[in-house]
């Protein structure tokens, strides 16, 4: 019987299996991601049924399209939360409730602690990274969870901290760098690259 | 809600577009903005590198996930278009031609998520019943055997380690960059196929590239290779695993490169492939239109 020994098999290699409709190797790469790509769908859209359709849908899309991922420009993991990203934000903004939300959490996500889970893949990884945002100042970490946990543009973030949104931009922006810098310092490059 | 959204962007500078890449890469401009910064990427590779590595800062941020919840691949699978079942049949049904995807969906449909049960392995499956001419054998493991009496293999041809033609194929023919990943790593071999009997122009007419991690690659060869097929006709690539021949997959009437998986590399000791009806056969009775064996 034809069977790819998924489990050994690299994120690469599971994506070319997948391009040939191997069900298989996408069950492994949905056992190997589906975790982190559910929390953080959950994360930004605070409920549990549209998270669940947003994490389908980023398995489906990947099924569907499997070229849209290039090894070379990252992580399988890292392309996936992205997408993750993406579709949960289309969600977060066409909700009608939006305004409603934004009241209730604006502050709430501004100033909440990184509170990561503590079933997370890699608690090693996740301490790490903790240390990283926490190290970072206010004004950089800031921008960056309201932008990515809260799932509002720059614009809008640039209303809630009051704040030139050329400068929102820039502290997104070099809180990013800043951010990758202190983690590849500690050891850590990339989400998932372990395989 | 704050200020300009939507609506056609004025174009933006370098300097302007590598600003706003961390925005971007948080999925935090507008979308006319993230047109305007995706036309750019596509050109501009620094940029593009630069939103790679914001992705991955990203990612490390979300990575706050615990094991993969089961339910939710419950529903995944149930709008695969099929089942979880792997067996070859399984697969063959889902190589199909598009043209026979719906009705391959339509017939073992699972009765709700996860309700798909695998078919024993000596199960006859109808592939391309439709349009079966005959001859073909009822396949499960204990009966490979029998075909690989029909199938003979003559077993004449080289492995070479990958080297510059396969480069030069794979600029011809565009491979993914995750393919690209899967042919340069290390191990790769390269088995090359001969047509039975042939010699001169086209008696190579396939090479199979094989990743040591079981990834391979038919490519056929541009000048001389496989003829192409009439539309309800395909090729078919077969592996030999100790005593049985299994079916690889389906390579298309015009095949380029096309990937196939295969349990250790090491496992397969000859590929051949076979003209078959669209949809595949289960089982083979036709020569082989090339063949080759690994040498390890």
């Amino acid at each position: 019987m034809i069977e790819l020994e998924v489990e050994q098999a690299s994120d690469a290699n599971l994506v070319v299996a997948v391009g040939r409709w191997y069900e298989p190797a996408l069950a492994e790469v949905y056992r190997r991601h589906g975790g982190a790509v559910h929390a953080l769908a959950r994360r930004i859209l605070r409920s549990d049924p549209p998270a669940e359709e947003v994490t389908q849908e980023v398995f489906l899309d990947l099924w569907r399209n499997p070229e849209k991922f290039d090894a070379q420009r990252g992580t399988l993991r890292s392309f996936l939360l992205a997408r993750t990203h993406g579709k949960s934000v289309d969600v977060v903004r066409a909700e009608e409730s939006r305004r409603r939300r934004e009241e209730r959490t604006s502050r709430e996500t501004a100033t909440a602690p990184y509170d990561i889970d503590r079933e997370v893949w890699d608690l090693a990884v996740a301490e790490q990274v903790k240390d990283a945002l926490e190290a970072l100042p206010d004004e950089l970490r800031q921008p960056i969870e309201l932008a990515y946990f809260g799932g509002r543009t720059y614009r809008e973030v640039a209303v809630l901290l009051d704040e030139p949104e050329g400068t929102v931009k820039s502290r997104i922006r070099s809180g990013l760098g800043r951010l990758r810098i202190h983690l590849a310092e500690r050891g850590v490059e990339a989400a998932g690259a372990g395989l | 809600m704050s200020g300009t959204t939507g609506g056609p962007a004025a174009p933006l500078s370098h300097e302007e577009i590598e600003e706003l890449l961390g925005a971007y890469a948080l999925d935090a401009v507008d979308p006319a903005t993230a047109e305007l910064i995706e036309a750019h990427l596509d050109t501009c590779v620094r940029c593009a590198a630069e939103v790679s590595q914001h992705h991955e800062v990203a990612g490390l941020l979300a990575n706050s996930g615990g094991v993969a919840p089961a339910d939710l691949w419950d529903g995944i699978a149930g709008r695969l278009g099929g089942t979880s079942d792997e067996s070859w049949d399984r697969l063959a049904a889902r190589l199909r031609a598009p043209d026979d995807r719906e009705a391959a969906g339509a017939a073992p449909a699972p009765s709700g998520p996860g309700a798909g049960t695998p078919a024993p392995e000596a199960a006859v499956v109808p592939i391309g019943s439709s349009r079966r001419r005959g001859r073909w054998v009822a396949a499960g493991a204990g009966l490979v055997a029998a075909a690989a009496a029909v199938l003979a293999l003559v077993f004449g041809l080289q492995v070479h380690h990958l080297n510059s033609q396969v480069e030069a194929l794979q600029a011809r023919h565009g491979l993914s960059a995750a393919e690209r990943a899967a042919i340069a790593a290390p191990g790769t071999t390269r088995v090359t196929l001969t047509a039975p009997g042939g010699t001169g122009p086209g008696s190579t007419p396939a090479t199979i590239v094989l990743t040591a991690e079981g990834t391979g690659f038919v490519m056929n060869d541009a000048g001389d290779g496989l003829a192409p097929l009439p539309a309800d006709r395909t090729y078919q690539l077969w592996g030999v695993v100790g005593s049985k021949i299994i079916s690889l997959g389906l390579l298309g009437s015009r095949p380029g490169i096309v990937p196939f998986s295969v349990a250790g590399a090491g496992g397969v000791s000859a590929f051949a492939i076979t003209d078959e009806v669209a949809g595949g056969v289960v089982s083979s009775t036709n020569q082989p239109v090339a063949e080759g064996k690994v040498q390890v």
